[in-house]
């Protein structure tokens, strides 16, 4: 009798679901607020700093909103490039939209919290060529995979399944962009 | 054994149930292409690491205290494979599930481990897109994993 076994049947259990959404609430903005109604100005103390995982997330999640801009810029400049590598440089900036999405859900900032500016990606200059464009751009991508993947540590395990997913996403950026180049070259 | 252990033992064997598959699944997914072919030539390079990532896992189960579960002799193929084309498919399929596989091992909170884990799913990831030509914003995440 042969022993068969649905192929991939590993059904990863312990995948994050949507009960299990990262609530990373950065208390530590609202306890001046608390410490003010109680005791007044002259009893606070310097704020303490947010946990490691917020500071974290909201690095990638700013880390994320550059990757956005930078892919931005860099369809403007690719605009009279070959059809086929402005939609791919189109494709990964929606996937880069699509990251910055869920990192963004994974943080609840508190109400009233101010809101960072979105960063300005670095200008391309007009005599920049498509290979000096998409070699800056698998240059990003290359570190920010690498950034993403060294701060797993002690994150939630949602989180960490998020940025590691993230981390590999990134990484296959770098390779669909060069066949990109090659095909409209 | 620890609750901790039990559940780095869990996550790797469904890692490793999963390399095993990919592993038979490349045997299909060789057979359909043309001997010689460039195609052929990666579906072999990635069989042999899902043998080897079998082998590391096989061992690090072991380590744990934990008994590896053997390979099936064969598996049911998720659509029929009839061709180039849906050998290719296939590849990108198992791989996809790979990485899924390797995200449980992502959550266990061993530094190690975890970093292991994150390694493999970019590893598959990639084979992926190389097989599909294309990219996947979530490798290895489920619909229902990502918020709406």
């Amino acid at each position: 009798m042969r022993d068969e076994t649905r192929l991939g049947d590993a059904r990863p259990g312990a995948l994050a679901g949507p009960s299990r959404r990262v609530v990373l609430a950065a208390a530590s903005a609202a306890l001046p607020v608390l410490l003010t109604a109680c005791k007044g100005v002259q009893a606070l103390g310097t704020p303490p700093p947010p946990p490691r995982d917020i500071r974290v997330l909201r690095a990638a999640i700013t880390a994320e909103e550059l990757m956005v801009a930078r892919y931005a810029a860099a369809a403007t400049r690719l605009s009279a490039s070959p059809g086929g590598l402005l939609a791919a440089v189109r494709a990964v900036q929606a996937e880069h939209s699509a990251h910055l999405g869920q990192l963004r859900s994974a943080l609840i900032e508190p109400t009233g919290a101010p809101t960072p500016s979105a960063p300005r990606a670095p200008a391309i200059s007009a005599g920049t060529g498509v290979t000096g464009v998409l070699g800056a751009l698998e240059q990003a991508e290359q570190d920010a995979s690498r950034r993403l993947l060294g701060q797993l540590d002690g994150l939630p395990a949602p989180l960490a399944q998020l940025f590691a997913s993230v981390a590999a996403s990134e990484a296959t950026h770098v390779p669909f962009l060069q066949r990109a180049q090659a095909a409209a070259s | 054994m620890t609750s901790k252990a039990a559940a780095a033992i869990s996550a790797l064997q469904q890692a490793l149930t999963a390399e095993q598959a990919a592993s038979y699944g490349y045997g299909v997914v060789g057979a359909h292409l043309p001997a010689g072919s460039a195609a052929a030539a990666a579906a072999y390079a990635d069989w042999v690491a899902h043998l080897q990532a079998g082998d590391q896992l096989t061992e690090m189960i072991s380590a744990r205290g934990g008994q590896p579960a053997a390979a099936a002799v064969a598996y049911e193929l998720p659509f029929p494979v009839t061709s180039a084309a849906t050998a290719q498919r296939l590849a990108a399929t198992m791989e996809d599930r790979v990485a899924a596989a390797y995200l449980v091992v992502v959550a266990l909170p061993a530094a190690g481990l975890r970093s292991y884990g994150a390694q493999q799913v970019r590893a598959a990831a990639l084979r992926a897109q190389s097989w599909r030509g294309s990219t996947e914003a979530f490798p290895g995440m489920s619909a229902g994993a990502l918020r709406r």
